[in-house]
Order: C-alpha cells, then sequence, then structure tokens
C-alpha cells in the first residue's frame, strides 16, 4: 500500500524476503517532508567566472560538492533559465543540506545566474543558503577563503543531521541507459523497469529521460501516460527531436546509436529504443517533466532530456532524483578491468552502475555495483534480479555506497540546450 | 541452455547470448518453445541472426516492433546488422537525397 511506514528497522535489517517489500529507507530528513539520500553541502559557481573559486572551495572541504560547466556567455534566455533551473534544482534537492553562491557582485551579468537572485529561489526549499561575492569578500582569493570557511562550518551543522527510517514514498530515482548492447534491452534495462514499478507500487517515484531514445517506441511510451495531453507533449518532444536530427543531414545512425552500440550489435536507432525504454518499466506515466523541472505527483515521469552521461545524471539530480541509475551495457568496453573511469556526474545524487551484461560485469568489477547478467546466462528472471536490485537502491540510499562515489571523480558537466550560440 | 532469444513470438530476428561460427546450430529461446536453427554466417554475441529468409525491402521486427528495412535478401540464419538493415527514423541523409533530386 502507498505510504504505509512499516516498522523503522536498522540498515542491517533491511531484507527483501518473500512477502515484504521494504517501505522505508534511512534518510537525513529535511524540510517539508523531503529526505536525502546523502548530506551535502554545495557550492554553486553563479557565473562561469566564479567557477575557479567554486572548485577550489570544493576541493578544500569534504562534503563539498560543486557544479562545473561551460557557462552562460552568448546563450539565449531559455539556455540560460535551463543552466539556472539546474544549479536552483540541484540546491532544493534532498541530498543538499545548505548552499553556498558564489559571485562576482551584486547586478553584474545574465539575470538568470545572478547568486542573489538564485539564492532567493534557492531559499524556498528552507534550507539554509548563502551569497558570497567577489566585491564584497574583497577579491577573487578573499572569495575562496571566505568560501572554505562558510563551507566548513555548513559540513559541521550538517553533520548533526542523523539518518532516521523515513517512509520510501520520499525516494525519487533516475535513469539513463548507456553504452547500450543487446543486454541492456532484455536484461539490465527490465530488470531496472522491475524495480522502478516496485519502488512506484510503495509510493515512490522514477523518472526516466533520453528522448532521442524514444524515436521508434514513442507510441508505446505515450499510450502509458495517464493523461493526454501529457501523451501529446511527450510525441511533440520526440518529433521536434527527430526533425533536428533531419536537419543534419546525416544518416542518424551516424551519430546515435553511437559506434559502441553498433559494434556490440545494436544495429538501428529503433531498436536501441525499443530496448532503452524497457528501464521504463509498466507503471502509468503520471507526468510528462520539461527538463530539468520537479514532478509535482508521485509515480513514474518522463523528462526531456539528453542521454550523454556527462549532462543526464546531473539533469536528474536538479529534477530531484535522490539516486540515479546507469544501466550500462558496455559489451564493446576494453576486457581490462577496469576498462574505464567509474564516475559520478549526478553531483549531489550518487550514480549507480548497474549492467544486464556478464561480460560486462566481469571486465568492469571495479565499477559495477550491480549486475543482472545471470539473466542472459539463463539463471535468473528479469523479477528476481529487479527484486534484488530494488534491495540494493534501497542499501544506497541509506548509505551505502556506488563504486562511483569512492573516487573523488567527476567529468565537467553540461546542461542539455537547445543552442545555437551566439 | 539456449545460444540465442527471439524476444516476441512475431520476430523475425533473434539475438545471439553467444559467440557462433557460420554452419553451426543455435538452440533458440522463443516465447513458449525452443526452436533450432544453423547459422549462415559467424555471429557474436548480441548481434541478430535471421529467422527467416528475408527479402530486400522487408520490414525486420524485434520487440514485436519495426527496428528497420532489409537493404538486401537475408538468408535464414544470416547475419542481420548494419550491412543489410538500416534503420527508418531520424534519416537525414534522406532528406538529403530528396531534397537534391527535387
Amino acid at each position: 500500500m502507498p505510504g504505509v511506514v512499516a516498522m523503522a528497522t536498522a540498515p542491517g535489517a533491511f531484507k527483501n524476503g518473500e512477502g515484504f517489500e521494504m517501505q522505508t529507507f534511512l534518510g537525513f530528513p529535511r524540510p517539508g517532508e523531503m529526505a536525502g539520500t546523502r548530506n551535502y553541502v554545495l557550492v554553486i559557481p553563479a557565473g562561469r567566472l566564479l567557477n575557479i573559486a567554486a572548485t577550489r572551495v570544493s576541493n578544500y572541504v569534504s562534503g563539498t560538492k560543486t557544479v562545473i560547466t561551460g557557462g552562460e556567455n552568448g546563450r539565449h534566455k531559455k539556455d540560460r533559465e535551463r543552466l539556472s533551473r539546474i544549479f536552483v534544482g540541484l540546491a532544493k534537492n534532498p541530498n543538499t543540506y545548505a548552499t553556498i553562491v558564489l559571485g562576482a557582485k551584486k547586478d553584474f551579468g545574465y539575470r538568470e545566474v545572478d547568486p542573489y537572485i538564485l539564492a532567493e529561489q534557492i531559499s524556498k526549499a528552507g534550507k539554509p543558503v548563502e551569497v558570497l561575492t567577489v566585491e564584497q569578500c574583497g577579491g577573487l582569493n578573499r572569495l575562496v577563503e571566505s568560501g572554505i570557511a562558510l563551507a566548513r562550518h555548513y559540513v559541521h551543522l550538517a553533520s548533526s543531521v542523523r539518518r532516521e527510517p523515513v517512509p520510501i514514498d520520499r525516494l525519487t530515482i533516475g535513469v539513463k541507459c548507456g553504452l547500450s548492447d543487446a543486454t541492456s534491452g532484455i536484461a539490465g534495462n527490465p530488470s531496472f523497469g522491475k524495480a522502478a514499478d516496485t519502488l512506484i507500487a510503495n509510493g515512490g517515484s522514477a523518472i526516466f529521460s533520453e528522448t532521442v531514445e524514444l524515436i521508434g517506441a514513442e507510441e508505446d511510451v505515450a499510450a502509458r501516460c495517464v493523461n493526454r495531453a501529457d501523451a501529446k507533449r511527450l510525441l511533440d518532444m520526440v518529433a521536434k527531436v527527430e526533425e533536428a536530427a533531419k536537419r543534419t543531414g546525416e544518416d542518424i545512425r551516424a551519430i546515435n546509436p553511437l559506434p559502441s552500440n553498433i559494434a556490440a550489435g545494436l544495429t538501428t536507432l529503433e531498436e536501441k529504443s525499443l530496448g532503452a525504454v524497457r528501464k521504463a518499466g509498466t507503471s502509468p506515466i503520471v507526468g510528462v517533466l520539461e527538463y530539468a523541472t520537479q514532478p509535482t505527483k508521485k509515480g513514474l515521469h518522463f523528462m526531456d532530456g539528453w542521454q550523454s552521461s556527462f549532462s543526464l545524471p546531473m539533469s536528474l539530480a536538479a529534477a530531484g532524483c535522490q539516486i540515479s541509475i546507469y544501466q550500462l551495457g558496455g559489451d564493446d568496453l576494453p576486457s581490462i578491468d577496469p576498462p574505464m573511469l567509474a564516475t559520478n556526474t549526478g553531483v549531489v545524487a550518487p550514480l549507480m552502475m548497474i549492467t544486464g551484461n556478464p561480460r560486462t560485469a566481469k571486465k568492469a568489477e571495479d565499477s559495477i555495483d550491480f549486475s543482472s547478467g545471470a539473466i542472459i546466462a539463463g539463471d535468473s528472471s528479469v523479477e528476481q534480479m529487479g527484486a534484488a536490485l530494488y534491495a540494493k537502491i534501497v542499501s544506497v540510499a541509506s548509505g551505502e555506497l556506488t563504486r562511483g562515489e569512492t573516487i573523488r571523480y567527476s567529468d565537467a558537466l553540461e546542461p542539455y540546450y537547445l543552442g545555437p550560440v551566439f | 541452455m539456449f545460444h540465442a532469444l527471439q524476444l516476441e513470438p512475431g520476430d523475425n530476428v533473434a539475438t545471439l547470448v553467444v559467440d557462433a561460427e557460420g554452419n553451426t546450430e543455435l538452440t533458440i529461446q522463443a516465447p513458449g518453445k525452443t526452436v533450432v536453427l544453423m547459422t549462415v554466417d559467424p555471429i557474436s554475441f548480441g548481434h541478430k541472426v535471421a529467422l527467416t529468409s528475408l527479402k530486400k525491402g522487408d520490414i525486420v521486427s524485434k520487440y514485436g516492433r519495426p527496428i528497420g528495412r532489409a537493404m538486401s535478401d537475408i538468408p535464414k540464419g544470416g547475419l542481420v546488422g548494419v550491412h543489410n538493415l538500416e534503420g527508418l527514423r531520424g534519416r537525414g541523409d534522406l532528406v538529403q537525397e530528396r531534397g537534391a533530386s527535387k
């Protein structure tokens, strides 16, 4: 039954045995009946000039995160608003305890990244937020010093917040699939879909995205929208990206599927899409979201977005996801462990890496948090793997680190912009 | 033990979960049954095998949905991939060709 709180349990007591659906996780309580799976202090560079200061503060102070992007200059209003939604969304995410906004001075640059306007929007979440500027601190070096002092103060305050059992309906998870191969649509994505269905049945929420990868599967997805206006908006979003793809003058296969997808056996975009949408499980779609906006309902949502791993996890976190899942195919990766560095591009939301490919699980043990590869080997079912993955997600929500979280590495990030630039 | 999966009853391709040589007998798990098929080509893990002989222009389906069109005749047991299957969506190159022939 959605919203029912099971008896308070210690993390070790979480079980997903017969007839027992986990209905709580251990989260950091936040204002507005929200709960964090993590407890970070976020440092926002309000304007690209502040990237260096935000990087210095975040590198110096443990327990902080920052978000480094190419910035706002030369972008039109709709794109600057997208950047602003990323900043505000990450600050409002329940995983963020407090936010420091670094700026140049009052009334400098575009209004969408004005530090005071950002802070005003962030303050509506009822959490600590403060602006520091170059002008007010007496120079960039002093801004870094003041930022470090304030960040240390906030991190210390954050440490007094304790995890406690909270209803699982306070959990929103995001998903992307990446380096997809034939196992993605058969094992990995359906297993995640099953886990998401379980979370949603227990009152929680999930967001999937990757608009380009609905091409060829959009009718089936639109038919699952609870209301007709959402179905139409979803189809419009897909039509828009398909038109843009055609304007390139290229065969979409030269762009997406990626060379790695093709080498692993996926031939056409339609084939990739039909496998990709398996990650949306079977729950009704209760909402269709514009890029980097938060749901207002519980349940399954689609969000317009770009699939890149240095864009989507951050964007899902800005939409309120407290964990994101990267469903890796990976058959074309080099056969050494690790074939790539585990990365953690959700900023405040941990990125869990899972795969449905037993060969990927073997060669990327160092990076993989969960494997449903037993399905391909014929040794397990989507139902069994989905249940096990749900238990793993609840455990990560309750504090278990992902492999990606054990190293301090994140790519430079990029919001999904419409372009062009001027 | 199976070597390939047919996902939906109407699909005319199956996905290999092993690496197979040409002229090899494959056990294919189909919805509700198992079928046996000889490969014509070597086919790697994750790639597709034709379950029936396909004519140029035939729609290829997987997941019970069209994934593209055969660019040439494909024998039963043959490899189905970028060399003989083309997608039909998002094809900017086709738009250009149509534009040029006007």
